[in-house]
């Protein structure tokens, strides 16, 4: 093999918000190895948890990554509430599955609009977030804030969502529903597009069970699987909807997969909708008395895939131990497959396609000279790279 | 998923288990001697083709806990396998030759409690900070002792 | 005027810096970019490189193993440098004060010159927290420095 050259994607750079640390091994043009460097976001929060009560914890675990602010705490309810055996109203369950599924179309718009970036395409970036807006002030109107959104609590929600509110958020529903289809027929119709995310990245189906991958990262692959389905907490058995997947193991398949699932989580917010005319209003949570020992693992779907909470409880106040797996953790370890063997200017799109969030998983990435220890590049020009290439592909075709 | 069955099953094939525990809806705790770890997580992982989840390691009254979870998502049941190490050598053979993914969470438990975990291929420092002092581990409770 | 008031004048250069954060900040500063509130109306651009930047914005709280970056990011700014801190962590630790891998708050670290609570604080607030900033003080203000 000739001279190596490492190529650090990060730490600091303006587009992926926060700390993050990859050394790309290359030769020449292609990627032959990877490492991570990590801890830079490491808050120590499942320490932290262990000193608070169980109705505040709900405040902390919202904190771990702010585009999750539902999932974790969807979770750790989960894991709480079997351990007490506490019945939830149905309005609650209804109301939480809204929340949970707002969050993901919130959560892909995202993606979207940054992928986007990452191809050069910065108009997709401005237009996806430009649409997410309205769902934000949705989140506004039902929660009270546009991220962190303190909505769930031990046995129920702490809001109810009143008839004026649903009316709005039917309207906010069909806009986005309307902004979808142009965003859909933006990428699938588009031939670069096609060109630079075909056959990037891939992941075969036994990549995903090597690493315990999750959420649309391993539906693209193929691989059926969805909390939601598979183990049905909160509404999503009372309603009708199904699981998006593709076995191409691509980029271009996950963007597939996040764009078909916003259909899916419009139909399901709808459907939600007409089930809580249904139900007594205020009716919106359990009494809980206590929390007895045991021991609770709860699971719930995220944008990213599945989380995963552990609570322990001697039977005092606080838990005993409180274990979070983010699904992150579990995908960035895949890039070490979906990089090595491509090129550099691949890299930043195939890291995206999984849309890892550090903040859940607690890292940070950078690009030096395998011999000299010399700083070749950082992540910015990285994207620089990535866009050229879409840019001399846009020119060929 | 029949899970009486599946107890007698799985306790037929490990006669080495010391307990098996259905510990709410659609949870399982399977308690092992860490000799049969090797086994059942190749038998859990590669034949029934169970989903890797994560390890909770804790520190607890009798040692430290290790339990690695797995999902059947056929049927929605998570899967725990539960090893009870000593408080005064914790060791454990690493599972990373057939869970290909849970490099990264044994660092991390290296890091937290200062387990060490046998033919690890890169036992380094992982979630800490450079300058967190060698044997201080934020999740060992430091008042033990005093509780035994 | 001097010259450190001329250089802020107009056309801020920012770069963004994410010390432990929960990502909320950040998305709230990127969301500053996009169509509904639009900086580079008033000139805000997001830059790539601190060596380009007038303000330097840090988000998420100071993690032990961030400080020693967040230091070198703050040497290699060109002075003069407005430092901003935005949400609850870099002001105090919020949430996180309780952690074993907390550093203490950033004004520990180095000179913050404006602080914008919140947890996030809306994109208004921020555009507001730096217009504030930058804005000439009211003119009986202005007396009372004589
Ligand atoms: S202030 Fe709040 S929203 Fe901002 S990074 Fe900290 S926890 Fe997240």
């Amino acid at each position: 093999m000739g001279k190596k050259t490492i190529v650090p994607i990060g730490p600091y750079h303006p587009l992926l918000e926060e700390p993050e640390f990859f050394k790309l091994y290359c030769d020449g043009e292609t990627v032959v190895d990877m490492e991570w460097e990590t801890g830079y976001n490491h808050r120590g929060i499942e320490k932290i948890c262990e000193s608070k009560t169980f109705e505040q914890v709900f405040f902390v675990v919202e904190r771990i990554c702010g585009i999750c602010s539902t999932s974790h705490p969807f979770a750790y309810a989960n894991a709480v509430e079997s351990i007490g055996g506490v019945q939830i109203p149905v309005r609650a369950k209804l109301i939480r599955s809204i929340v949970g599924e707002l969050e993901r179309i919130h959560s892909h718009l995202l993606w979207v609009g940054l992928a986007g970036h990452f191809l050069g395409y910065n108009t997709v970036f401005m237009w996806a977030w430009k649409y997410r807006e309205p769902v934000l002030d949705m989140f506004e109107i039902i929660t009270g804030n546009r991220n962190n959104y303190a909505m769930f609590t031990i046995g129920g929600v702490r809001r109810d969502i009143d008839e004026t509110k649903a009316t709005e958020l039917l309207k906010v529903l069909d806009d986005v529903k309307k902004k979808t289809d142009l965003l859909v027929g933006a990428v699938m119709d588009d031939p670069v597009i096609h060109a630079r995310l075909k056959g990037v990245g891939t992941l075969t189906a036994k990549d995903i069970h090597d690493f315990g991958a999750v959420g649309p990262t391993a539906r693209a692959s193929g691989v059926d699987i969805d909390v939601r389905r598979d183990d049905p907490y909160a509404a999503y058995d009372m309603v009708n909807w199904k699981v998006i997947t593709t076995p191409e193991g691509d980029v271009f398949a996950k963007a597939k997969v996040r764009l078909l699932e916003m259909y899916e989580s419009i139909s399901i917010i709808k459907q939600c909708l007409t089930l809580l005319q249904k139900e007594t209003p205020g009716d919106i949570k359990a009494k809980v008395k206590e929390i007895p020992e045991g021991i609770g693992i709860g699971h719930a779907e995220a944008p990213r895939g599945e989380v995963f909470h552990f609570v322990k409880s001697d039977g005092g106040n606080s838990p005993v131990r409180h274990k979070i797996r983010a699904p992150s953790y579990n995908c960035i370890t895949t890039f070490r497959r979906s990089c090595i063997g491509g090129t550099i200017s691949d890299a930043a799109i195939a890291t995206a396609a999984v849309d890892p969030c550090y903040c859940c998983t607690e890292r940070m990435v950078q690009v030096y000279d395998y011999h000299s220890g010399k700083h070749m590049m950082n992540a910015a020009e990285l994207i620089k790279f990535s866009q050229q290439k879409t840019e001399e592909l846009r020119k060929k075709l | 998923m029949n899970i009486e069955q599946y107890i007698i099953d799985i306790k037929d094939k490990f006669p080495d288990i010391t307990n098996v525990e259905v510990i709410n809806t659609k949870r399982l705790m399977v308690y092992i001697p860490q000799s049969l770890l090797p086994k059942i997580t190749d038998y859990w992982f590669n034949e029934l083709q169970y989903r890797y989840v994560i390890v909770t390691a804790m520190d607890s009254k009798d040692g430290y806990e290790l339990i690695y979870h797995y999902s059947d998502d056929s049927s929605g049941w998570i899967m725990s396998l539960n090893v009870l190490l000593p408080h005064d050598t914790p060791e454990v053979e690493s599972m990373t030759s057939i869970v290909y993914g849970i490099e990264w969470i044994e660092r991390e438990i290296m890091d937290i409690l200062g387990i060490k975990f046998l033919n690890h291929p890169k036992p380094e420092r992982f979630l800490l900070p450079e300058s967190w002092p060698e044997g201080d581990y934020p999740y060992r409770r430091k008042i033990r002792k005093e509780d035994r | 005027m001097g010259i450190k008031d001329l250089s802020f004048k107009k056309s801020l250069w920012v770069f963004h810096l994410s010390a432990g954060s929960c990502n909320n900040c950040d998305i709230e500063i990127l969301d500053l970019l996009t169509p509904r509130y639009d900086v580079e109306r008033f000139g805000m651009k997001l830059v790539g490189s601190i060596r380009h930047a007038d303000v330097l914005l840090v988000t998420g709280i100071i993690t032990k193993k961030t400080k020693a970056r967040v230091l070198e990011v703050y040497e290699q700014a060109p002075k003069p440098i407005i430092v901003i801190a935005i949400g609850a962590c870099p002001c105090t630790g919020g949430i996180f004060a309780s952690g074993y891998n907390f550093a203490g708050p950033l004004d520990k670290v180095i000179p913050v010159d404006a602080y914008i609570p919140g947890c996030p604080p809306k994109p208004e607030a921020m555009l507001a927290g730096v217009m504030k900033l930058l804005a000439p003080p009211p003119p009986e203000q202005a007396n009372a420095n004589k």
